[in-house]
Order: C-alpha cells, then sequence, then structure tokens
C-alpha cells in the first residue's frame, strides 16, 4: 500500500554548502540520502514530495557541520499481510517463482501455486495448466496475496500466494 | 458471526491488525535515540497500556472474540505447517517469521532461500521423475581447468602479452570466440576447445550445473562466456560462496538425486564425499601460471602457441563417454527408471578400459609401500585391469620409469608391453585404453645409468 506521510529528518551538512544555495543542497542530500531506503515502520521511500519546514541549524562542536530538522513529505510504499499486490516474476524454477513489485521482492513457493500447475522446465522454465491455458513465466504480471513480510534497510521481502480465488496471472508476456 | 470468521477479507484485516501492533511494538523497541534509557522506559510503559488496552476490548465486546478465534485459527495452521523452507527468514508456507535458520542455503537461486531435508529430498524425486521422462541426467560442470582456463592479469608473462591483441570482443561469444580479457574481473580466460559443441551436445542429455570453487562474481561472469544465451545454467551457477563445506563440494546444494548426477571436475579431493560420481578430468593447462601453480616447468601453451586439439582432446572424448553412459543409462540398464543407478552404469563403463591387462609394477611404489593402496594401483583395478606383484605369464604390461630394472627387461625379453605409468593415467583421462607405443620407457636412461 502507498502511503503519503510526513517524516523528520536529522540532516548534518558540511559546512561548504552554505550560502545561498543552502537549501537546495540540503534537499539534494536528502533525497540522496533517502529515497530508495527502508524502514521497518513506513516501508520504502518512493520519492520525496515536498519539505514542510527546515529547522535551525545547530553546529557540531569540533567538526564544523550543521545539523538541521527537515519535516519532508514523501510517498512510501509498503507492503502488507494480506494485502492483493501486482507483480511481475523475475525468476521460475521448480522451487516456486519469485516476483517484484517495485523495490518488494517476492516469492511463491511452489506449495502456494494451484495445484493444477506444473511446472515445466526448458528453455523458458513456467508454471502451466495442464490445459495449457495459463501459463506463468519470467516478465509474467500476475496478482498475488501476501502472507508474509520482512522489511530490511534497503529490501523488503514477501511470501506471496496465488492459491486462492481471483489470484494468479493477469496477463501473459507471450500472448502478447 | 461464524460467517463473519471465515471470509477471507474478515481474516485478512485482522492479521493486518496483529502485525501492524506487531510492527509498531518491534519499531518502538528497535528504535536507537541518544537517550535511550528514558526512551526504552517510555516503551515499557507503552507496552503496558497497549495490554490493558486489549484486555478491556477483551472483556466488553465481541469482536475480541473474533480476533481470538482468528488468531486460534492462525495457530492451528501454524502448528500444521511444517514450515519446510523459508525465504527473508519467513516460512515459504505460512508465511510465519523463523528466528532460528535451518536447513541448507540456496544462495545462487537467491540469497534468501532456505530449504529443509525433507522438503530439498521432495523436490529432488519430484525432479528426478520428470527428468527421466525426458530422458536426461544431472551435469555437474567445473571450470578452471574443466572447461577454460584463467589467468589474472598480472600473471602474464612476457611471452603471453602478444595475446592481449588477439583477444576476442565480448560481443564474439556467441560466435565461439575463445580467449576473453575481463576487465571487470582482472582475468583473462581462454575456453576449451571444443567447449561450445560440448555443452550443445550435452545439454540435450543433462541437465547442466556449474560448480566452482571460484567467486561468484567470476562463476556469473564464466557462466556469460560460456553460456551467452542463458540456454543451459539459467540460476544453476554454484560457486564457493554457495557450498555448505569449506574446501569442498558437495551435492547437497544440487536438486537432483545422487543416483542420476554425473560430475566432470579436475579435482578429486573437492568431492571426497562424491567420487563414484565424478569424472576426471585431465587439466587444461592454457597459461603459463596455470602451469607453474601446478609445478610444471615446461613451456605452457599458450608460449608455444599450441591449444589442445579441437577433434580429440579431453573434452571430445569425455563427451563420447558421457554419450555412452546416458545411453547404457536409459537403453541398456534394466528395472524401473527411478530405481537405476548411474554410478554403476559409471563404474561398468570405466572396467571395460584396461579389461584383460594383468599388470605388473617396477620401481614405481615405494619400497616399504603396501602395493594395494598405490593410487595407480587401484586405477588400474577400477579400469578393469588386474595387478599383480609377479611375473608370470599372463601378465601383459609391466609399468615402470626405467628399462633398467629386472622386471623390464624381462619384459622386453618376453615381448610384453613395457610402459610408462603415464600410460595408465591417459588411459583414465581418456576412457580407452591407449596405443602403448606411445609410452615407452626410455632406453637412453638405461644406457647412461649402465655407464655409471
Amino acid at each position: 500500500m502507498f502511503f503519503h506521510i510526513v517524516l523528520e529528518r536529522n540532516m548534518q551538512l558540511h559546512p561548504r554548502h552554505f550560502g545561498r544555495n543552502l537549501r537546495e543542497n540540503l534537499v539534494s542530500k536528502l533525497m540522496k540520502d533517502v529515497e530508495g531506503t527502508c524502514s521497518g515502520r513506513h516501508g520504502f521511500v518512493v520519492a520525496i514530495t515536498g519539505i514542510e519546514n527546515i529547522g535551525k541549524g545547530l553546529i557540531r562542536d569540533g567538526t564544523g557541520f550543521v545539523t538541521f530538522p527537515v519535516k519532508y513529505q514523501c510517498v512510501v510504499f509498503r507492503p502488507f499481510k494480506g494485502e492483493i499486490l501486482e507483480a511481475v516474476v523475475t525468476m521460475v524454477n521448480k522451487m516456486g517463482f519469485f516476483a517484484e513489485a517495485g523495490p518488494v521482492q517476492i516469492f511463491v513457493s511452489n506449495h502456494l501455486i494451484p495445484d493444477d500447475m506444473e511446472f515445466q522446465s526448458g528453455d523458458v522454465p513456467n508454471y502451466t495448466t495442464s490445459d495449457g491455458s495459463v501459463k506463468i513465466q519470467k516478465d509474467s504480471e500476475v496478482r498475488l496475496k501476501i502472507i508474509g513480510t520482512r522489511v530490511d534497510a534497503t529490501e523488503i521481502f514477501c511470501i506471496g500466494t496465488i492459491k486462492d480465488d481471483f489470484l494468479g496471472v493477469i496477463n501473459d508476456p507471450s500472448a502478447a | 458471526m461464524s460467517l463473519a470468521t471465515n471470509s477471507p477479507a474478515h481474516s485478512s484485516s485482522s492479521d493486518d491488525f496483529a502485525a501492524f501492533l506487531a510492527v509498531d511494538l518491534d519499531s518502538h523497541s528497535s528504535d536507537s535515540s541518544p537517550d535511550e534509557e528514558t526512551e526504552g522506559d517510555n516503551n515499557a510503559e507503552s507496552e503496558r497500556i497497549k495490554r490493558r488496552k486489549v484486555e478491556k476490548l477483551e472483556n466488553s465486546e465481541d469482536i475480541v472474540h473474533e480476533v481470538e478465534e482468528q488468531s486460534l485459527e492462525v495457530l492451528s495452521k501454524q502448528q500444521l505447517c511444517s514450515h519446510p523452507g523459508s525465504f527473508g527468514n519467513m516460512c515459504i508456507i505460512c508465511g510465519q517469521r523463523l528466528d532460528e535458520e535451518s536447513g541448507v542455503t540456496f544462495g545462487y537461486i537467491h540469497k534468501e532461500l532456505r530449504l529443509n531435508n525433507d522438503e530439498i529430498n521432495r523436490m529432488r524425486n519430484k525432479e528426478m521423475k520428470e527428468l527421466l521422462q525426458r530422458k536426461k541426467l544431472i551435469l555437474v560442470l567445473d571450470l578452471d581447468h574443466t572447461l577454460l582456463n584463467s589467468t589474472e592479469l598480472r600473471y602474464l608473462t612476457v611471452e603471453e602479452e602478444y595475446l592481449r591483441s588477439q583477444t576476442d570482443s565480448l560481443e564474439d561469444v556467441t560466435k565461439g570466440g575463445s580467449l576473453f580479457l575481463l576487465n571487470s574481473v582482472h582475468t583473462m580466460t581462454k575456453l576449451r576447445p571444443f567447449v561450445h559443441s560440448f555443452l550443445k551436445e550435452a545439454s540435450k542429455l543433462f541437465e547442466m550445473y556449474i560448480y566452482t570453487m571460484g567467486e561468484r562474481r567470476y562463476a556469473f561472469e564464466m557462466a556469460k562466456l560460456l553460456d551467452p544465451k542463458k540456454e543451459y545454467f539459467s540460476s544453476k551457477v554454484i560457486s564457493r560462496d554457495d557450498g555448505t563445506q569449506k574446501h569442498q563440494k558437495g551435492l547437497d546444494v544440487v536438486l537432483g538425486k545422487e543416483s542420476a548426477v554425473l560430475i566432470l571436475d579436475d579435482t578429486e579431493n573437492a568431492w571426497t564425499k562424491h567420487k563414484e560420481n565424478l569424472i576426471l578430468m585431465e587439466r587444461y593447462h592454457f597459461f603459463a601460471s596455470s602451469c607453474r601453480q601446478f609445478g610444471f616447468n615446461c613451456k605452457s601453451l599458450s608460449e608455444l602457441k599450441n591449444d589442445e586439439s579441437e577433434t580429440d582432446g579431453a573434452l571430445t572424448t569425455i563427451l563420447k563417454v558421457l554419450k555412452q553412459v546416458h545411453h547404457i543409462f536409459f537403453n541398456e540398464v534394466s528395472g524401473d527408471l527411478v530405481d537405476r543407478d548411474v554410478r554403476q552404469v559409471l563404474k561398468t563403463v570405466r572396467a571395460k578400459v584396461l579389461e584383460g591387462c594383468k599388470v605388473v609394477f617396477s620401481r614405481v611404489f615405494p619400497t616399504k609401500f603396501q602395493a594395494e593402496n598405490h593410487h595407480l594401483w587401484k586405477m588400474v583395478e577400477q579400469l578393469g585391469g588386474t595387478c599383480s606383484t609377479e611375473l608370470d605369464q599372463s601378465v601383459t604390461h609391466v609399468v615402470s620409469t626405467d628399462a633398467g630394472t629386472e622386471k623390464s627387461r624381462w619384459a622386453l625379453k618376453e615381448k610384453k608391453f613395457l610402459v610408462h605409468p603415464r600410460w595408465i593415467e591417459a588411459s583414465n583421462y581418456f576412457w580407452k585404453r591407449q596405443v602403448e607405443e606411445n609410452f615407452t620407457v626410455e632406453q637412453t636412461k638405461v644406457e647412461q645409468t649402465k655407464k655409471q
């Protein structure tokens, strides 16, 4: 799920960045530092959309660095248990398949793939129904349900399932 | 009420609720701030308050019933789930967090993927049936000295500098280039002659894995050279980082039953547990640094501007053996496919190489050495020959490094073959009884010793 929230961060800035571009420097450093990172609480920071407030700087003893408390708005993405996600399949093997939804890596084990889908190895490994009408292979788009999540410093891992109603392939690259 | 509990939407939302609570609590406790002590106190307090809230809820409202039932349901589910493996420390079936790390890591598929032994066995059995139906076996290939030879750029000798101008560009991989300069891993790599055709042919009969003692990055670079179109080794490249034991290669990370796996490697010691699956390869030394590493003082192929033969090099020979083993496994062995054992087939094929040869060794082993334990003795027996310490008319070969010994002279007199120990090794590598005339023991030496 995406959220638009306000977060706060103390930014340390080197004195060489001071001057009339201070604010710009601060913001670009913030983007560099924050975008693309994860936190267990908020999930993946997709993008900073605006700056709410930059507080008064505090000079650090000894180093000359200045710390600014910065409040910023950002879009975060955090998967939840039970959430339905659409993801792109990145790898298919006999253990199941891996899929990605943005920064989130999802593994769907073969236990959680409907029983009528069988693994087919070969040049393009895939899971196919017995009548061949549905096929999951690399680059397929699937709709899946999250049943477990773990958020690391830079990565989010999820366990997903497609063994439920209305889940599975939503677009087949080989058919297109 | 009961309807509500069964609906998936509900279950997920309450799961959510629980998860959210858990995460919230987690993040509170894990937040590190400068004044941690007070924070910790706050935390404990807030937790207490939360707990109280939950209790209140339980007492008053019947939503709580639902939550309880749900958690019971979740509990029973968890008890049923055997957690056959984990991805990012979560069970791959129920999604529950698993704290203890168990099972084998399959880092070459995904760094977070682990499977328990039961699950691995289940996969293996399933895989086997499907493989055998397609008439395929599994082949594990080593990289260095087996399929290719690499050298670090700084070890290039003066005589090898000419190679720098002869490297094929990386785009030529698909066109059959064989010498590559890889700046990213600081190596120059020479593919063994015939390797492309070898892989193409072998891929029809085998599911192939790469298993190298090199680092993962190097392994992937090499895989790109050998398999530019990713037809053969997609997510089946195993490197040093993926093994379960140091300095050892094991089949535990290979998803195949041991009875259907063949291994091609130049280092026997790496596979102590799976010697029966191993087809030992003659080492491919192209670069001088590689020769020196193994203690050869001769000129390397690169310095001689030479190379292994494309038509009867080691890979060509081994491909024939592989085809033969495959043919026997599927067409000549009786019994159920699943019960057949490729190790037995390999053994019988190997035992035909020196069939009918009776070998006597002369001054090959140190005097006090138990002859039966010498690797050459064992090798001859594995190749189907017999060994003896006594000379008699049934002896066909005398193996010696010196033509002056008593037994050697006997062999010359009785018109038996007098061969160098290399004859055995060569027969072992080429899976064929070698022409004895190419392995004669030098006479000049004898004259010299006589003079002395």
